[in-house]
């Protein structure tokens, strides 16, 4: 369902897209109403005549600052509006994506945090800003020329003809500029990342005693971005500075074409009769010619820092999106016997775990065991298809099983518990809704966590972080979820640690009971859990 | 303090930057110029051409249209060099200010200086710089609006003085506006999205640790909703913002029309001097207006300046200790029993995870001193003989590899000044690494990290060891070097290192959680895991 939110509200987002370019057009109105009211402003003076006429006029002057204003405003904000809502369904899209699968894709949280948060956050220029702006700077130019052609058709021909050699010239600095910033992408890339890495890893630097080395180094670093960054600019420059030669320079044809013709001293037989006041209407439009050109422009950094933030948030759901879990069309109530043969998992980094061969007869309860760091959340987490297998089979009940076919199968505790803003309660029946209270109330009871309910009642309040929860009620609050979610497949990793030895004893008995029905495979370090245990694989 | 540093660091570029602000100066000049020029061009040619041909020949048309076409060309080209000198100005001012700030974070007690080390804090101190970088660029706005204002006023004195004292008092009203309304619309709102940002991302980060769940029992939605409050506040102050600055753009549009207005209302004289009076003043208030852009650039830049200050303040570090150790013996004391290391000595530090050995470790090299145990080299407190009598003992290799980003020689010159290729090439073979280098496209000279060869947590390790191999100290300080390791390279790399401590008499302060290397240790201690939940 929610992979469908962002086609479903991609609809508002692109009207308010339109509404925000709209009202960008209405800015270029109020330019046409401020021309107006100034040239019919000076011609009356020229004739001598102000009359009451003239209030007229200046009052329509002060209108136009009015409705630009109002027309800026309102193309702000229609095209923030798009911008929330694209950024809140993109958000909610890249999270769903995102957050199940962790593990699988091996990139550290805070990766996903830059992509999930970061990179839909700089979505918002590009789509509040540069877009609407961009709609914008291909009609202003044509509706400005239309009104001066109101006026002079010959202006209006002089600013439309200004285009082709402004065309010619962006386009050719564009290239130039692209060329030069490709030639310094990967030296700027390394460098100007520089100061960044070398403070991250500052502990390492002061062991070494290397700051000497490294500020110097620092320095020359900057120096030389410093210096390629102008390689970069003086170039990338020349595309504002034709911007700003054209809006002069057809300031300056309009003033001595319009100037000429009305002394009548035009080289050429005069295309048409000029009055004072449609010649400074044509004037005073002119600046607005390439307005929305230069505004875009300016809105350009949004644009760059918006498609990057594409780029990236897209290689993110692509790699999230490997492995597509199918759905189980008929759940089996019970596990006969889950084995691996030479499973090996490998992550992108190229870290790998394996190849490990094993067997689980279920119901029973089972246990892996072996050094931190050796792999066993990896395993736990291949088994349902949350780990990238490079090699080997999962063999459920016989038959080969895909990637994520057990999910469905599976209740899980992992080493932090998913804690979610509600009460107790809720939080035990994530995995299982419909579980009757009784059944809920021994669960709570045979893992100790009852105490904790009559410590702080019925309706204890739960935050993500679980404040107020001491590490062991955590775990037993992941652990009760996955007993209650009444599904034949149990994986637990460490369901004893942190807990003293008389509530592990509960939890241990507990498990015990639970193994009589269904599987159980638990990843710990425990003697007395391993002295329980079916069977015990050992990792090395 | 900052600001000193950052005034010392501009001072070295005051050609650049006064080059620019003379640019910015002439383009804002220019600009209202040419519209003020052509403006009164084309009015006293329709007068002219309105009084027959005396009258034209009268009327001097070859100087203005030739300064048009000249201002035209001024405006560009100054705005173009106001541009590149106002970036360059900037670019080699900042250039300067990042070492200095790297060595005042190096130089200070390291507890504090790590604080800032940690992957987030060290990207904020870079953008923060990259803030005080736009602010720089900025810097130039403020003559050239004055500059402009300048030329609109004189432009509107020939209009006569009611007519400039309306453009001047106009002029006022926008400043005074923008000073208003800035703080008053944009700092709740900023702080707003800064703790709604926080607050998010604290979440998701908690959440994201619970891939497990989330997948197996289908959460992902249920999280989202949990999220959403955040990420609405969030939306809702970027919105405040948004509003807020439209409102404060549109007052300034609105008042910059009323001044044109009001110029032209108490306008004297001729038409031509009338409208050059007139299209002065609007060119010269929409110039003014920028610089209420820049009052909202500079809120934005004052919370990076207070967070960089705090490492412009933080003080140097204590000088080195009286009497250089020179790293005899180690005795730990933990939980009342003295175990003693003469030089030369092997020993592991076992324990459970969460018992603090990488934190003994760092109070040991006197990166940190929060360790609870007793620790003595040489017969001195080590917190007594601090970093800078520590590091010449001890070589680290920590536990997260602690690689900076550059080539595998970058890394290992890391160690000490002065390292040859060939002793590069003997630490990474007995880092059991040396194969791997070799197949790197490039070998030593392989960039590592971003846009380069991506090196496994395994192997990153060993680069780490090798790094501290080099760096010719008493003591090895290995914190967990063999994870990700498999079991054969795992015996080579046990032998290896055996051997080079047997011939080099280096003494070793192993962590290791794999039973794999704990054969080199000859002496064991046990840190007890630190009591953690009560139930």
């Amino acid at each position: 369902m929610l992979l469908h939110q962002p086609q479903s509200s991609i609809k508002r987002p692109r009207l308010a897209r339109q509404f925000a370019a709209l009202w960008w057009l209405g800015d270029t109105v109020g330019a046409i109403l401020f021309a107006g009211c100034l040239a019919a402003f000076i011609a009356s003076w020229a004739v001598g005549g102000l009359a009451i006429q003239a209030w007229w006029l200046l009052a329509g002057i002060g209108f136009s600052g009015l409705l630009r204003a109002c027309a800026q405003a309102l193309a702000g904000l229609a095209g923030q509006q798009a911008a929330t809502h694209a950024k809140s369904a993109l958000r909610a899209h890249v999270m769903a994506a995102l957050l199940p699968s962790g593990q699988m894709r091996g990139r550290l949280i805070g990766e996903d945090l830059r992509v999930a948060i970061d990179d839909v956050e700089a979505h918002e220029g590009l789509i509040a800003r540069f877009q609407p702006l961009r709609m914008a700077a291909m009609l202003s130019p044509l509706i400005i020329a239309a009104a001066v052609a109101l006026a002079s058709w010959f202006s209006a021909l002089i600013l439309l003809a200004t285009l082709i050699p402004f065309g010619a010239g962006m386009a050719l600095a564009g290239l130039a500029g692209k060329a030069e910033a490709d030639r310094q992408f990967l030296a700027l890339s390394r460098l100007s990342g520089l100061f960044v890495d070398r403070v991250a890893a500052l502990p390492v630097i002061l062991a070494f005693g290397a700051e000497d080395r490294v500020t110097r180094q620092i320095g020359g670093a900057a120096r030389d971005v410093a210096a390629r960054t102008m390689q970069i600019l003086k170039i990338a420059f020349v595309s504002s500075a034709m911007m700003e030669f054209f809006a002069a320079l057809s300031v300056a044809l309009v003033a001595v074409y319009c100037g000429f013709s009305l002394l009548g001293l035009l080289p050429f037989p005069a295309p048409e009769d000029l009055s004072l006041g449609e010649a400074f209407f044509a004037l005073a439009l002119a600046p607005e010619f390439y307005l929305g050109m230069r505004r875009l422009a300016a809105a350009y950094h949004d644009k760059q820092q918006g498609q990057a933030a594409e780029r990236s948030v897209a290689a993110a759901l692509d790699q999230a999106n490997r492995p597509a879990p199918p759905a189980t069309a008929a759940l089996p109530d019970r596990i006969g016997e889950l084995s691996i043969q030479g499973l090996t998992i490998r992550y992108d980094d190229g870290n790998s775990i394996g190849p490990i061969t094993a067997s689980w007869r279920g119901p029973g309860l089972h246990v892996v065991t072996g050094p931190t760091g050796v792999g066993k959340s990896s395993l736990l987490h291949a088994l349902i298809g949350l780990a990238p297998v490079a090699a080997g089979q999962i063999i459920g009940g016989g038959t080969p099983a895909a990637a994520g076919e057990l999910l469905a199968l599976t209740g899980w505790a992992g080493q932090r518990p998913l804690l979610l803003p509600g009460t107790l309660a809720d939080n035990l029946l994530l995995g299982n809704n419909d579980l009757a209270p009784q059944e809920l109330a021994r669960l709570t009871d045979a893992s100790g966590l009852s105490a904790l309910i009559t410590a702080r009642g019925e309706g204890l309040t739960i935050d993500p972080r679980g404040s107020g929860l001491s590490g062991g009620e955590r775990r037993r609050i992941g652990l009760v979820r996955a007993i209650a979610s009444a599904r034949p497949l149990l994986l637990l990793d460490e369901p004893t640690a942190d807990l003293d030895p008389e509530t592990a004893a509960k939890v241990i008995a507990l498990l015990q009971d639970t193994a009589r029905s269904r599987l159980v495979i638990a990843a710990t370090h425990d003697p007395a859990l391993i002295a329980c245990a079916t069977s015990r694989m050992v990792m090395a | 303090m900052i600001e000193r540093l950052l005034r010392d660091a501009t001072r070295r570029q005051r050609r650049s930057t006064a080059i620019a602000i003379g640019l910015a100066m002439v383009a804002a000049l220019a600009g209202v110029a040419l519209l003020a020029l052509s403006g009164w061009f084309l009015t006293g040619a329709a007068i002219a051409g309105a009084g027959g041909m005396a009258s034209v020949r009268a009327f001097n048309y070859l100087l203005p249209s030739a300064a048009i076409r000249g201002l035209a060309i001024a405006r560009t080209l100054s705005r173009y060099g106001e541009r590149l000198f106002s970036h360059r100005a900037a670019l080699f001012a900042l250039a300067d200010l990042r070492p200095t700030l790297f060595a005042r974070l190096a130089g200070t007690e390291p507890r504090r200086a790590l604080i800032q080390s940690s992957g987030d804090m060290a990207a904020r101190l870079g953008s923060d710089v990259d803030a005080l970088e736009d602010s720089v660029v900025r810097k130039v706005t403020v003559p050239g609006a004055l500059a402009g204002a300048g030329a609109g006023l004189i432009a509107a004195s020939l209009a006569g003085w009611p007519a400039t004292l309306a453009l001047l008092a106009g002029l006022a009203a926008m400043r005074l506006a923008s000073r208003m309304l800035v703080p008053r619309l944009l700092a709740q709102p900023r702080q707003d999205h800064a703790a709604a940002l926080n607050r998010l991302k604290a979440d998701y980060t908690s959440y994201a640790a619970c891939s497990g769940e989330i997948a197996v029992y289908g959460l992902g939605t249920q999280v989202i909703a949990a999220l959403d409050p955040h990420a609405r506040a969030l939306d809702a102050a970027r919105g405040a913002l948004v509003r807020g600055e439209v409102l404060i753009q549109g007052a300034q549009l609105v008042l910059a029309a009323l001044s044109v207005a009001g110029v032209l209302a108490l306008a004297d004289g001729g038409a031509a001097l009338v409208a050059l009076a007139a299209l002065a003043a609007a060119a010269a208030t929409e110039n003014w207006s920028t610089l209420s852009r820049t009052d909202m650039e500079r809120l934005r830049v004052r919370d990076a300046i207070i967070r960089l200050e705090s490492i412009a303040m933080l003080p140097a570090r204590k000088s080195d200790a009286a009497l250089p150790a020179d790293g005899g013996s180690i005795a730990l004391a933990i939980d009342g029993q003295s175990h003693v290391v003469p030089l030369g000595g092997r020993l592991l530090i076992a324990g459970p995870s969460g018992a603090g050995k990488s934190r003994l470790l760092g109070t040991l090299i006197g990166l940190r001193s929060d360790a609870p145990e007793g620790l003595v080299v040489d017969g001195q407190d080590v917190r007594a003989l601090g970093l800078a009598g520590l590091r010449p003992l001890f070589a680290y290799a920590p536990q997260d590899a602690g690689l900076i980003a550059g080539t595998v020689a970058d890394n290992l010159r890391l160690a000490r000044p002065g390292i040859t290729e060939p002793e590069m090439w003997a630490a990474l073979e007995t880092a059991c690494l040396a194969e791997t280098v070799r197949n790197l496209p490039e070998g030593l000279a392989q960039w590592l990290g971003d846009n380069g060869a991506r090196l496994s947590g395994g192997q990153r390790k060993r680069l780490a060891l090798a790094r501290a191999l080099l760096a010719g100290k008493p003591w090895l300080v290995l914190d967990e070097p063999s994870e990700g390791l498999d079991p054969d390279t795992e015996r080579a790399l046990c032998q290896r290192l055996a051997a080079w401590l047997d011939q080099t008499g280096t003494g070793l302060v192993l962590v290791s959680h794999r039973s794999g290397l704990h054969a080199l240790a000859r002496q064991v201690v046990r840190l007890l895991p630190v009591s953690g939940g009560h139930g």
